[in-house]
């Protein structure tokens, strides 16, 4: 049995939600920051059947999960794409299409390598890369406070009402389809381990998104992906840029982020079908890279995508939770 | 050789060994008459000493009182002789052969299955001199050497406790090589000991020249950047490596030990460090972490940086690197690759020619090859000063030399094509297959990822040596 530690599976999941947020498109305000930080506390309240189902187990709600997990997987295979147009990779911008396809490979080459090398060795990785991803983001955050601009806090604006930027947490939150699942086989109280990753969810995200507004609210309007730019504008030194060392975190969140699903998904694979053994990470990665074809039109932030993780949080784990009452029941009658 | 009993009539005895032996010139066998009974003392030249064989062995063997028969003769030299500590028998030719080869004198007598044993061992071997791989300023001075039981002994002085059980066995079809499994008894799970053992049984060699033989068979399957068995030649820090309650085994013919299981940390501890202030250790241990990175990473970072992020640099660097490439004929990428093999072919050079030669090499690669390089402008002051850079850091941490090696190649290639982002990407590569190291249920990258607060008391700093006695540390803790 893979099992995890509490702080793997918040490295894990923080990953993925990070890099979530790195391909967010649109504008940022402070009214985001408070709406998708409070939406991560509403996710909290919302993840307790899940809880107290110790994560998902069941063969019939694996298979929602799995297909969430690959339309997830797809979606951000398929926003890496769209973003790294945005950060400069050698051989990517000078390579028109091939360069794009070079790039897209080497990456679900790497995914593949680290997916099959097992959700065990994942979590260790993913622990050591979160926390060089936090001292790149710390690093940011703190050169963006030393040229703080008060008045981006108001001049940033998104246009959307807290309500709408509640949704837009949930969909940018496909990572939850990854914590019903990687939940069931981590060490400890599930809710102290669900705890440990919404907290840091909320300071992630509240991090980010706070440190967008500062460093690029003025130029929020003209931005098509706000994290991205605020990473390049932000600069610590007066001399020299920092920026190339944001693409370094984004190869390694996106690398991470699409394995933890074909990881999982190659997991599931296993539960449902044991005698399928071999080439499980590949199939699903492949299944990834059909979906992200598929979701190509798909925005990260859309409606659709914050039902789907909302199904995953809650709708799924409460149906299982009845279900499985009313078969206690009856075992008992 | 299949189990062929001994035959008891002493002629076709010593016939039926010549003919196994293809009559080797280096067997040495003397026939005499004792307590009235033919008899046989073979022994191998070179492996036994004369002067013991003689004065322990022959003096009062040839001295015995007439006796009834070759039992009673054999009874009488087991119990009212002593002639030496280790004294096994033979019943077949196999653990006859495997005696006499490893410097036992054996008896045989005219009428017995039976053959007597002594141990007289004085073959020449290296004495115990400093280490001249893990180089310490504090500590001892006394390494490994060649020979197993001497080897044993420098255990058996630094942990003087029933405790510590060191296991004998041989291995290896044809060279009947000795090995010796050490643990702590109260310190290692017997489980572990159990899946040691049954991995040491997967072993079918004809010989065992080296460690290396023995480590594929305890490491996992799986294809591995870094090593999680270990290997050292100072017995202090193997003892303090049983303390902790890991398993070693010591290879007749090898001064190394191999250390099961073996963590990445493990590799920037020395012994040195415990006998530093902790401020002091500290310090040098997180300079030890920046040489390995700086080994692996700075030609790949250094292309990478110059070739597609040159933003990262300040002006003034800017301008100075971009002067001195402009000279060079060569594009960085080619120039770091030659520089690095170019010090690889010298170093492989310099280890494998006789010393007063490698000197020279040194030399010629040194002063003439890097100095005439830089003049003539085929390669830049820079990149020859990142290479070096590179190249010393990776001596900081010569257990980790091989991996580090090949990486800083895969680096620079990374590096050197896709700038960070190929970098990072191999990284990330790199990191998993770091973090699927595991034998016997021990992470390689513990207590960093799984993450242990208490292991970062030795691995992120050197606490003090009261705090970590207070904690009774074994790798136990470790295990998953």
């Amino acid at each position: 049995m893979n099992e995890i530690t509490r702080n793997q599976l918040a490295a894990m999941l923080l990953i993925t939600d990070a890099f979530a947020l790195f391909c967010f498109t649109g504008s940022i305000s402070l009214i985001t920051a408070v709406g998708l930080t409070a939406g991560v506390f509403l996710q909290m309240l919302m993840a307790v059947p899940l809880i107290r189902l110790g994560g998902i187990s069941e063969k019939p709600a694996y298979i929602f999960y799995l297909i969430y997990l690959i339309m997830w997987g797809g979606l951000l295979f398929g926003m890496q794409w769209k973003t790294s147009r945005h950060i400069y990779i050698p051989y990517e911008n000078s390579g028109g299409i091939w360069g794009k396809l070079l790039i897209s490979g080497l990456i679900a080459v790497v995914c593949l390598y680290i997916s099959s090398a097992g959700i065990k060795a994942m979590g260790r990785a993913s622990l050591i890369a979160a926390f060089i991803g936090a001292v790149c983001l710390l690093t940011a955050a703190v050169s963006g406070l030393i040229h703080l601009d008060p008045e981006n806090l108001v001049r940033a604006r998104s246009g959307r009402s807290l309500l709408e930027e509640l949704t837009t947490g949930f969909a940018l939150s496909g990572g939850t389809g990854s914590f019903a699942i990687l939940l069931g086989i981590t060490k400890g109280s599930s809710s102290k381990n669900a705890a440990v990753y919404f907290i840091g969810k909320a300071a992630l995200t509240a991090t980010v998104t706070l440190t967008s507004v500062i460093v690029a609210g003025g130029i929020m309007e003209i931005t098509d992906f706000p994290v991205v730019t605020a990473a390049q504008v932000s600069q610590p030194f007066p001399s020299q840029r920092i920026d190339s060392l944001f693409l370094i975190v984004f190869a390694i969140f996106a690398v991470f982020s699409i394995a933890v699903q074909a990881a999982l998904s190659a997991y599931i694979l296993g539960e449902l079908m044991p005698k399928f053994v071999r080439f499980r990470s590949s199939v699903s990665l492949l299944l990834m890279i059909g979906a992200a074809f598929l979701l190509w039109k798909v925005p990260l932030n859309s409606v659709v995508i914050g039902i789907g993780s909302l199904a995953a949080l809650f709708a799924v784990p409460l149906i299982v939770m009845i279900f499985n009452g009313i078969c206690a029941r009856k075992g008992r009658t | 050789m299949d189990k062929i009993q001994i035959i008891p009539d002493l002629k076709q005895n010593l016939e039926k060994i010549k003919e196994l032996s293809g009559n080797s010139s280096d067997i040495l066998i003397n026939e005499f008459v004792t307590g009235g009974i033919n008899c046989a003392l073979l022994c191998c030249e070179g492996m036994v000493s004369t002067s013991v064989i003689t004065e322990l062995v022959l003096e009062p063997v040839t001295n015995i009182p007439q006796q009834r028969n070759v039992r009673e003769l054999f009874q009488y030299i087991q119990e009212k002789l002593l002639l030496s500590t280790d004294r096994p028998t033979a019943e077949d030719y196999t653990a006859m052969f495997r005696l006499l080869h490893s410097g036992f004198a054996v008896l045989l007598g005219d009428g017995t299955g039976k053959a007597l044993a002594f141990g007289v061992q004085g073959y020449a071997t290296r004495g115990i001199q400093e280490p001249s791989g893990e180089g310490n300023i504090m500590g001892a001075h006394e390494g490994f050497t060649e020979t197993v039981r001497t080897n044993m002994s420098l255990l058996r002085r630094r942990l003087k406790t029933p405790q510590l059980v060191m296991e004998l066995f041989v291995k290896g079809e044809k060279s009947k090589t000795d090995l010796c499994l050490c643990y702590m008894k109260d310190r290692v799970p017997d489980n572990l000991m159990k899946k040691i053992r049954s991995s040491l049984d997967r072993i079918r060699l004809e010989t065992i020249l080296s460690t290396g033989y023995i480590c594929p068979f305890v490491e996992s399957d799986q294809f591995e950047l870094f090593s999680s068995t270990g290997t050292t030649e100072r017995p202090d820090v193997l003892c303090s490596k049983l303390i902790e309650g890991r398993v070693a085994l010591l290879v007749d013919g090898v001064p190394f030990a191999i250390v099961i299981p073996r963590l990445f940390c493990e590799s920037f501890q020395t012994l040195d460090d415990y006998a530093f202030k902790p401020y002091y250790a500290t310090f040098i241990r997180w300079i030890k972490y920046g040489a390995f990175v700086m080994s692996v990473l700075l030609p790949a970072v250094y292309a990478a940086i110059v070739m597609y992020h040159p933003e990262l640099l300040n002006s003034t660097l800017l301008m100075l690197l971009a002067e001195s490439e402009k000279k060079a004929p060569l594009s960085i990428i080619t120039e770091t690759m030659g520089v690095l093999l170019m010090y690889e072919v010298i170093r492989e050079a310099g280890i494998r020619l006789p010393k007063p030669v490698g000197g020279a090499v040194s030399i010629v690669s040194g002063l003439i090859i890097g100095d005439a390089a830089v003049n003539s402008g085929l390669i830049s002051t820079p990149l020859l000063t990142i290479t070096a850079l590179a190249v010393i850091s990776g001596f900081v941490v010569p257990e980790l030399n091989p991996p580090v090696t090949i990486l800083r190649f895969a680096f620079l290639a990374a590096g050197g094509f896709l700038g960070l982002f190929g970098i990072s990407l191999l990284a990330c590569a790199v990191l998993i297959n770091i973090c699927a190291t595991e034998d016997y249920g021990f992470p390689y990258t513990a207590p960093l990822s799984p993450f242990a607060k208490k292991g970062m008391e030795d691995t992120a700093v050197r606490s003090g040596i009261r705090k970590m006695q207070s904690r009774g540390f074994t790798v136990e803790e470790y295990h998953e």
